[in-house]
């Protein structure tokens, strides 16, 4: 089996795309659309195939990886790009639930999207995402894993805009595509930094060598600020891509698109390739540390501020979009404080339950006939009982409840940021304060959606109904998932085929940055844990439990409070107030610099006018005559020469 | 001295067919009177020493191209136009113009010695061909070149018969008003 | 009197004069064609004239450049008819006088 060619994997989706989008492109004349049959089985089949893949080469690898060259991409003297792929325990992770969690939400996208005209294009656009995080994940080099960092936010601006006849939906995905444009920027110019050292250093294999060989210790010193500007900057490509502070406000406004895409690309995989490439540059990283405490810094307020804004949302779907920032921010803060290995495991569990929870939220939707805002819902947990219990033990996994997925890797992320230094405890009473507030919001979510009387009124009360089976599977697959995946690792029954399986990468970056391990009872954090997802549910069962009064939405649901719904705590204040001072110096641009340049460009107009009327006076129409005379122009110039030897 | 005797005789009957084009007025006897110096100057190849090029100017030049111009010219039905003078106003000023270029190229040619050299090769048709055809290693790469000009010959036919086609698309059109 | 060099080169710049003078100096559409192809075989002439004046290779390479001259001088005469023949469609007109849209 390991004989096989690794660009079989993102080969698959790449196949299903082309085959969708012809499909699409076929059907798009026609007004009841391609038959759901065929494409939806060709949708799910490719992804299932790439996964399918990936669990063979998953079960064969070696323990050092695999690396294979496709072909030659660029080579341009000095520089050399291959298309090249690296199989190696973080990508296997990242792969193996990437295709499976991918292959889960095109089976629930089946009974999601049913009867929508755009069918084959969204599953087009899935197959492509899924490709794009493929090539991201298993190139082995920087340039390659660009390529599919772009893929991804394409397919992400697409498919936020799916529904592109809503202007709101268009300006949503155009705000996504920018934001991330301006980390992107980072991203290049990262490798930029990275190229001007050596062209090898793109490569991964490159890199590491670089930066382990002890040959290099002198150079590497006097390179340190070199790497510090490549570290911030990659580190900027990662706000972006993962949506942290100061580049965090598309995210909220991305659940604008379906809500299958936003369980895959905005909570699953998508938003958490900025916490791969940090596990993926550990070694860089691991070198300037003062980068490394800004990564902790924007982890810590990232979580906490985003926490905070959740509390006030009432649409269901962006109270989980900052729930996905305030994690987000965890695992930043884990990879700041070089416990890369407990980051990426908190990725892995938080796919599962956060796809678990928007999958839920979807099939909430779906049942209420696209209602999302949770002040018209309520005791949904007798008319829907499956969605609920998925949403209910996704529940207890994000807010940490013991024995659940989230309570191993948070845990731990919180144990790491204990036991890092001088500063660590201080890290770790925010990121606990910020995982009481993750209760809270995630137990009014809970509350609000399942609990109480139905808030909808009669008629949406009669429609409610289960979701259909296609999309009730994957949904208790998660579950499943999001209760079991934590034993992956459970450092305290001494579980931990995680973090040997990932110690080939990151393991010896963890080593070197991480010297002195203070040894802590690992029991009493648990406790502390415990007991902060506990007090936070009692506090949201405080606040919101009962049957309390619930504030119904002043005005009907299309135009609800702009303030309230898409208040991101004030991050779109300080990008408007960004925006204005850009626009003042456009301004000041426009209005100084353009007057000098217009004036420069009228004078001359003006001189070519000039001489173009006074050249046109020589001007005849007859062709010939011009052709005349330039010959006579030739031959007076050819005496010249001959005569002068030259013109002057 | 055979050689300088057919070279004349050659180059007069050359340069006396040109003239003819310059001063015919109908272009069919222009058209004529250019193969009559093309065959000519054919024949010129051949004394020099390179028979080859005579027989492609034959079957080319003399051959190909002009029958194309002959049968445009017969096509065309105007193609005389006796409202335009053979000679206007603007030729006064090409004559001087011309005759300035030509002698100071002469000029030119006359003030650098030069003459045949003994071993220059002779362009046979068996030499030229295995030249132009040859794909062995270290060879010069002439049949590239042959295919990139095969290649530009076929596009110029493309353009040509989409350029002198009545309409594109006209049939069509037809039919619809139909 | 043997034949010399300088002889051959004079007949081309007799003959390229001529076709000159021919496409510049005449306004049917025709003889211009014609004048420039008469200039481009003066071309082709001062070429092996001259390529008989070196020795080896590069006096192949002087034979063998004439031969593509020609083949590009048919592509030429190819496009540059079917032009004549649009024109003139549109123009009813072989005076290239006719012809001028330049407005000065």
């Amino acid at each position: 089996m390991t004989n096989l060619p690794l660009w079989l994997i993102p080969l698959f989706p790449l196949i299903g795309t082309i085959a969708l989008a012809a499909i699409s492109l076929a059907s798009s004349g026609s007004k009841k659309g391609p038959s759901e049959g065929l494409t939806g089985g060709l949708a799910v089949l490719f992804p299932a195939l790439a996964f399918v893949a990936v669990v063979a080469f998953a079960a064969n690898m070696p323990v050092e990886g695999i690396q294979q060259t496709l072909c030659n991409w660029m080579d341009i003297g000095s520089f050399r790009a291959d298309i090249g792929f690296l199989f190696d325990p973080l990508s296997r992770i990242m792969l193996l639930f990437v295709t499976g969690i991918g292959t889960l939400i095109a089976i629930y996208s089946l009974g999601y999207m049913h009867g929508d005209r755009g069918f084959a294009r969204f599953f087009a656009y899935i197959n492509l995402f899924l490709f794009s995080m493929i090539v991201l994940v298993l190139s082995d080099s920087l340039l390659l894993t660009f390529l599919g960092w772009e893929g991804v936010g394409l397919c992400s601006y697409l498919l936020i805009g799916f529904w592109n006849a809503d202007l709101n939906n268009c300006k949503a995905a155009n705000k996504a595509f920018i934001v991330n444009r301006v980390g992107d920027i980072g991203f290049i110019l990262g490798m930029l930094c990275l190229a001007m050292v050596s062209g090898d250093l793109l490569n991964y294999a490159g890199l590491n060598a670089f930066l382990k060989d002890a040959a290099n210790v002198e150079v590497i010193k006097l390179l340190l600020p070199i790497f510090s500007l490549a570290g911030i900057l990659f580190f900027v490509g990662c706000t972006g891509k993962s949506a942290q502070i100061p580049l965090l406000t598309w995210l909220p406004d991305a659940m604008a698109g379906p809500t299958p895409v936003s369980a895959l690309i905005h909570a699953a995989t998508m938003v958490t390739s900025g916490v791969y490439l940090m596990a993926r540059l550990s070694n860089l990283f691991v070198l300037i540390p003062g980068v490394m405490t800004i990564v902790v810094f924007v982890g810590l307020l990232t979580a906490f501020w985003a926490a905070i804004a959740g509390l006030f949302q009432n649409d269901i779907k962006k109270v989980l979009a900052y729930s996905t920032i305030s994690q987000l921010g965890y695992m930043f803060m884990a990879a700041g404080v070089a416990a890369f290995d407990a980051s990426i495991f908190h990725v892995f569990t938080h796919a599962f339950f956060k796809a678990a929870l928007f999958l839920g939220a979807g099939a909430v939707i779906h049942s209420l006939a696209g209602e999302q805002d949770m002040r018209r819902m309520g005791g949904l947990l007798k008319k829907t009982p499956v969605t609920a219990c998925v949403m209910i033990f996704a529940f207890f996994a994000i807010i940490g409840f013991p024995g659940f997925a989230g309570f191993w890797s948070k845990d731990l992320i919180l144990e790491r940021l204990y036991t890092f230094g001088d500063v660590g405890p201080i890290y770790y009473g925010i990121a606990l304060l910020t995982a009481i507030i993750t209760a809270i919001y995630m137990g009014r979510l809970i509350i609000l959606t399942f609990f109480g009387k139905f808030r909808g009124g009669e008629e949406l009360e009669k429609h409610v109904h289960e979701a259909p089976a296609s999309m009730l599977v994957p949904m208790v697959v998660l579950a499943v998932g999001a209760v079991f995946s934590g034993y992956m690792w459970a450092d305290m029954l001494g579980m931990t085929c995680f973090r040997d399986m990932l110690a080939p990468v990151v393991g010896s970056a963890q080593e070197a940055f991480r010297a002195a391990e203070v040894h802590v009872n690992p029991m009493m954090l648990a406790c502390l844990g415990t007991a902060a997802a506990v007090i936070g549910m009692v506090i949201a069962w405080i606040a919101y439990g009962g049957n309390k009064h619930i504030p119904a939405p002043r005005v009907a649901y299309p135009s609800d409070g702009v303030q309230a719904t898409t208040w991101t705590l004030f991050f779109d204040y300080v990008h408007a107030i960004f925006i204005l001072l850009v626009n003042v110096l456009a301004w000041i641009v426009d209005k100084c610099v353009n007057q000098l340049v217009m004036f420069v460009q009228w004078i001359i107009g003006a001189i070519a006018v000039l001489l173009g009327d006074f050249a046109s006076g020589f001007q005849v129409r007859k062709v010939r005559l011009q052709l005349c005379l330039s010959l006579v122009g030739v031959v007076v110039l050819t005496a010249l020469v001959f005569i002068y030897g030259g013109i002057i | 001295m055979l050689a300088l005797v057919y070279f004349i005789i050659l180059a007069v009957i050359a340069v006396g067919a040109a003239l003819c084009v310059l001063l015919s007025k109908h272009p069919l006897y222009g058209a004529l009177s250019l193969i009559v110096s093309m065959l000519s100057l054919a024949g010129i190849y051949g004394l020099l020493g390179s028979p080859f090029i005579g027989v492609v100017q034959v079957m080319v030049y003399a051959g190909a191209i002009m029958m194309l111009l002959t049968f445009v010219i017969m096509v065309l039905n105007s193609a005389k136009d006796g409202n335009t003078p053979r000679f206007d106003k603007v030729s006064l000023f090409v004559f001087p113009a011309v005759i300035a270029l030509a002698g100071l190229l002469g000029f030119a040619l006359v003030s650098v010695p030069f003459g045949f050299n003994a071993e220059a090769v002779r362009g046979s048709v068996a030499f030229t061909s295995s030249t132009l055809f040859n794909v062995e290693e270290g060879s010069r790469g002439y049949f590239i070149l042959f295919e990139a000009i095969g290649v530009l010959l076929l596009s110029a036919m493309a353009a040509a018969i989409l350029m002198a086609k009545r309409r594109i698309g006209y049939t069509a059109s037809e039919k619809e008003e139909n | 009197m043997e034949l010399q060099a300088i002889y051959v080169q004079i007949l081309a710049l007799v003959l390229f004069s001529i076709g000159i003078l021919t496409a510049i100096s005449r306004r049917n559409m025709f003889f211009v064609l014609m004048g420039v192809e008469l200039a481009l075989n003066a071309v082709n002439l001062s070429f092996i004239g001259f390529s008989k004046t070196f020795a080896g290779d590069l006096s192949v390479a002087g034979q063998i450049v004439p031969l593509f001259t020609i083949a590009v001088a048919a592509a030429e005469a190819c496009v540059g008819l079917a032009m004549v023949i649009l024109i003139f469609r549109n123009q009813e007109s072989v005076d290239t006088d006719n012809y001028s849209g330049m407005k000065g």
